[in-house]
């Protein structure tokens, strides 16, 4: 049979290329998607200020919860947490440790900062001058020897210079006064390697060393994993329906070969068999293709990560055969699944068939599929009502993409029910084409229903991809619209101190940003110092008050209180980004949990606990141009300015699902080509009975404009349905935003997409001479 | 002589309720072995539902077919398959071949999927018949409508079956073409004894039969032997056919 299929594809190229198209793109989709989460699993990034010590002793990044059943969990901390300095004499007396040296890291005007205590870690070496010994002297890394730092006299330059960070040091002293975290150190490097086991600390050695680092990579790790796994997933199931529609396309227009074999001499299972094999023999070609394509593609769009800052530089994509052989077999499975379903529809396929002049319309909707197609559709409005109730966006946007294809899954088992109940509305285009559409779409509802399929998933993909972030955006942007009362926001790095001594100032606040686990479970925070606050925010306070907000108060959104089960008056145990333990009594909730952050905390209490402590200012009073000629350098920003900026940037999202949208976009080109071309003779028929070429191209874009009208509009209700529960679950509100302008984009897109699709095969197919078309064979 | 097919009180019936058609009504007729048979009728007589229960390709509402001494009440899909197999060539009025395989490939079709190998020698003798020798190796697409028909009769052969079923064999042929074809199939009766049963409406492609039965509204209604064109003509046109 393997050999017969072979034959088979060889001889209807152009029937399998739809199938084949898919595959690849599949294939290559996935092997990108896998080379993401292997280097999330197993991305590494080289130390480079650690390489010159063998262990490295530093904080558990990890904050760990064990459950009541006994197993742990551990989550990443945001912040770095830091270890206290005694580690160091208790180290030193271990036996074989030769030497120690502590250090400390911290922000400083865009270099690494540490004190030269630390230099023998890399090891760094002064090229000329001599180490910083008083506390306004610095030695700066080679690449920036001529670097001026205002406030600080450069006294060394060394010889070295890291490749992914720019370094200063300080004194020593004056380090750990920068710093400012009495008794506690970044890390520890002890000399030579020894196995040293102490509390409170972790020995990384090698490339873990890096981890310890680089934060940040850590960070994009993790990213990458849950990134990783909802793009290939995603994709993969786009595949299988992708697959599955151009499989059962490329069997409705071998139905009478294969009738004619099952007459002749093939039982069922034969022509299940012949069907697989040809499904098994394009994948593996199409596969291994696609998996090299793949290949590049991942490592394009690590590019393109790194410029969008969501993944740093030096963390390289692991590159293995595993992200190409998944892929394969994916691929694989998706064309068997495929095949499978088509199968049970050529299985139904009677011999009689074969002796029939006419090309038989497929029979009446099968009563499996409309089973299948039910059941799809309830577990599309139990997804739905799930997503509704789904606060957090990590979990969220990935259960929206689910539903929007569940949805449109429903919608392609049901298609053919659906095209014949719209065929059978009484409307008419006029003119000699619209005649014709009309009438090939009543006779040809299964057409109809293959063609809505992809474009059905176009639209509602597509709008469900760009506009989930767009409502939330909204969302978030009318809070801080609303809530912004400061007239002046200033950028990270101003003093407050002189901010509230500037001319006409009223109220200063600080705020923060960082994150806190609540029995692991991540909330965004913003600390804020309490004075003032009232003319600063306005957090929408719906319950208790922020009157007296200070020590271990806090206050949390509705949305997070409703999670967590809390009120006012309750105390809430919290880990802080750096997994310092604290216990808040809560004196709020409020509203615009979005806008702001879930969980609000006062200044004094996080300051300590994030890595970068230069806090937003939001200024009360006063003039832009007083503020910013007191505050050099310093970015001053008016209120609407500070809103728009506020909100999160969607960017890694909409090029990772822009691939989706993008193989959404080859499925509708597939299919509508192959339905098309595939009506060669059908057209050749047509001309030679005296219709034009004007109007066959006329009818041809009445029926792809019907299918299209029809599938936009199941698309935009499918993506409406899914954005209104994502919108009630994220934001309260059951309103989703489609932008208009993008939306009217989606649309002409898809429809102009489908309309070039059909025009350009019509126009090959009717170059040939009608008399020459009907006499080529079927 | 020997019934290779047996038909008793069939009927066929599509379709239930209001909207059903009785295409077959009661038919009980023999076909004996070695001859020629057309059955005609006018359109919508009965006649492809007659071939289509006569060769297993679809099972009769009620009554019985007999192929070659063996009940078709009852098979499934499977055992059916097989058995035309074994016993029952085709040929249909178009699209016969599949486009992929060559001439030699399309004629083994159904002992491949069989799995049964080839008999060369007899393989070498039916294409000779047929008059396909130096085609072996070409596509369907490469031969004409009349040659297409050729080696559809060669496959209908290549098993040796019970007997060969052709729907309109000649009715996507020119005149010239079509005899071509009908002395072939006479030839394979003659020649080779092989029993064949052909649907037509064509009086003259009639003529080649050694019996000619007459359908009208699903029943047999009259048989003629050693027909002749003008005969046959004249009994189709009391029929109603050509009014
Ligand atoms: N699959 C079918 N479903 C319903 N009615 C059918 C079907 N096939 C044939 N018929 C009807 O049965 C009758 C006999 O058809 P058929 O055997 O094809 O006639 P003939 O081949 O003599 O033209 C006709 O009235 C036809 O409409
Ligand atoms: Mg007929």
């Amino acid at each position: 049979m393997i050999s017969f299929a072979w034959r088979t594809i060889g001889h209807r190229r152009a029937g399998f290329a739809g199938a084949f198209v898919a595959l690849l793109c599949a294939a290559a989709l996935v092997t990108a998607c896998g080379m993401l989460l292997e280097t999330g699993l197993r991305g590494a990034v080289a130390p480079e200020r650690y390489a010159g010590a063998p262990v490295v002793l530093a904080g558990d990044q990890y904050a760990r919860h064990t459950k009541a059943n006994g197993k742990t969990k551990a989550k990443l901390l945001a912040e770095r947490r830091w270890i206290p300095e005694r580690i160091a004499a208790e180290v030193r007396r271990a036996p074989g440790v030769t030497k120690v040296v502590t250090e400390v890291t911290f922000p400083f005007a865009g270099f690494t900062a540490h004190g030269w205590e630390s230099a023998a870690l890399t090891p760094f070496t002064l090229a000329s001058g001599r180490p910083p010994r008083a506390a306004g002297e610095v030695v700066v890394d080679a690449r920036h020897r001529t670097a001026k730092i205002p406030g600080y006299r450069v006294v060394g330059v060394t010889a070295q210079a890291l490749p992914s960070q720019d370094t200063i040091f300080f004194s020593t002293d004056e380090a750990r006064r920068l710093a400012g975290r009495d008794g506690l150190v970044t890390a520890i490097g002890v000399f030579p390697r020894v196995d040293v086991k102490v509390d409170g600390a972790l020995a990384y050695t090698g490339d873990a060393r890096g981890t310890v680092e680089f934060l940040d990579a850590e960070n994009a790790r993790v990213k990458l994993i849950s990134l990783g796994g909802a793009l290939g997933g995603t994709s993969l199931l786009v595949a299988i329906l992708v697959v599955a529609g151009t499989f059962a396309l490329s069997i409705q227009q071998r139905r009478r070969e294969l009738a004619m074999l099952r007459a002749v001499a093939a039982t069922p299972r034969q022509i299940r068999k012949l069907i697989g094999g040809e499904a098994l023999t394009i994948s593996v070609v199409a596969g291994t293709i696609g998996a090299g394509g793949g290949i590049l593609l991942g490592l394009w769009l690590r590019e393109r990560f790194v410029a969008l800052g969501a993944v740093p530089e030096n963390l390289a994509l692991v590159v293995s055969p595993f992200p190409a052989l998944a892929a394969l077999l994916a691929t694989l499975a998706a064309a068997w699944t495929a095949a499978r379903v088509s199968a049970r529809r050529v299985a139904r396929i009677r011999p009689v068939e074969a002796l029939s002049e006419a090309a038989l319309a497929a029979a009446g909707l099968p009563r499996a599929r409309t089973v299948a197609g039910v059941l799809v559709l309830a577990g599309a409005v139990a997804l739905t009502i799930l997503l509704a109730n789904l606060s957090v966006e990590a979990a969220s946007s990935p259960v929206s993409m689910l539903t929007a294809l569940v949805w449109t899954v429903a919608v392609v088992l049901l298609g053919p029910a659906i095209a014949r109940a719209v065929t059978a509305l009484p409307l008419r285009v006029p003119g000699a084409g619209g005649y014709l559409a009309h009438r090939n779409l009543r006779a040809g509802t299964g057409r109809l229903a293959a063609v809505i399929g992809p474009l059905t998933l176009m639209t509602a993909m597509t709008s469900t991809i760009l506009f989930s972030p767009a409502t939330l955006g909204h969302a978030a942007q009318q809070e801080l619209n609303a809530g912004i009362t400061a007239d002046h926001v200033l950028d990270p790095g101003a003093s407050a101190e002189a901010v509230r001594q500037a001319p006409g100032v009223r109220a200063a606040t600080e705020v923060l940003r960082t994150t806190a686990r609540i029995e692991l479970e991540k909330y965004g925070v913003q600390a804020v110092t309490p004075d003032g606050l009232d003319r600063t925010m306005d957090l929408g306070v719906t319950a208790g008050s922020l009157d007296g907000f200070g020590g271990t108060s806090a206050a949390v959104s509705r949305t997070a209180a409703d999670r967590l089960g809390v009120g006012v008056g309750d105390r809430l145990a919290l880990t802080l980004g750096d997994g310092t333990p604290a216990t808040v009594t809560i004196a709020a909730v409020y509203a615009r949990g979005l806008g702001f952050a879930d969980l609000t905390l006062p200044h004094e209490l996080v300051a300590d606990h994030v890595d970068d402590p230069r806090a937003t200012v939001l200024v009360s009073g006063g003039e832009r141009a007083a503020l910013e000629r007191a505050l050099p350098g310093v970015t001053v920003r008016d209120r609407a300015e500070a809103a728009e900026a506020g909100t999160s940037n969607a960017a890694v999202t909409y090029v990772a699902m822009g691939l989706i949208i993008g193989f959404c976009a080859i499925a509708v080109v597939n299919t509508l080509a192959m339905s098309t071309s595939a009506r060669s003779r059908e057209l050749a028929l047509l001309r030679m009975v005296g219709t034009t070429r004007r109007q066959i191209l006329g009818m041809l874009r009445t029926e792809t404009a019907v299918a299209a009208a029809l599938a936009v509009t199941l698309g935009t209700g499918i993506s409406l349905l899914t954005l209104a529960a994502f919108g009630a679950g994220m934001t309260g509100s059951a309103t989703p935003y489609p932008q208009p302008l993008g939306y009217l984009g989606v649309v002409a897109a898809t429809v102009a997409l489908a309309l070039a699709a059909t025009a350009v095969p019509a126009r090959f197919a009717l170059r040939a001479r009608p008399a020459e078309a009907l006499a080529a064979r079927e | 002589m020997t019934e290779v097919v047996r038909l008793n009180a069939v009927s066929k019936v599509y379709g239930k309720g209001h909207g059903a058609v009785a295409a077959l009504r009661e038919v009980s007729v023999g076909i004996p072995a070695g001859t020629f048979t057309a059955i005609m009728g006018p359109s919508g007589s009965g006649k492809s539902t007659f071939l289509h229960c006569a060769a297993g390709l679809d099972l009769p509402t009620s009554g019985s077919v007999r192929l070659g001494g063996t009940e078709l009440a009852g098979m499934n899909e499977t055992q059916l398959t097989e058995l035309r197999r074994k016993r029952v060539g085709f040929v249909f009025q178009a699209f016969n071949l599949v486009g992929s395989l060559t001439v030699t490939e399309n004629i083994t079709l159904p002992l491949t999927l069989a799995g049964v190998r080839p008999d060369p020698a007899w393989l070498a003798e039916i294409v000779r018949r047929v008059g396909l020798d130096g085609r072996a190796g070409h596509r369907p697409a490469q031969l004409s409508g009349g040659q297409q028909q050729r080696v559809a009769i060669a496959r209908a052969l290549v098993t040796r079956p019970e007997v060969v079923f052709g729907d309109e064999p000649t009715g996507a042929l020119d005149t010239m073409t079509a005899r071509d074809v009908l002395v072939l199939l006479r030839e394979v009766v003659s020649g080779l004894g092989q029993t064949v049963v052909m649907v037509t409406h064509d009086p003259v492609a009639a003529s080649y039969a050694d019996t000619v039965l007459f359908l009208a509204d699903g029943r047999i209604v009259d048989s003629m032997s050693a027909p002749a064109a003008d005969k046959v003509a004249e009994r189709m046109t009391r029929l109603g056919a050509w009014t």
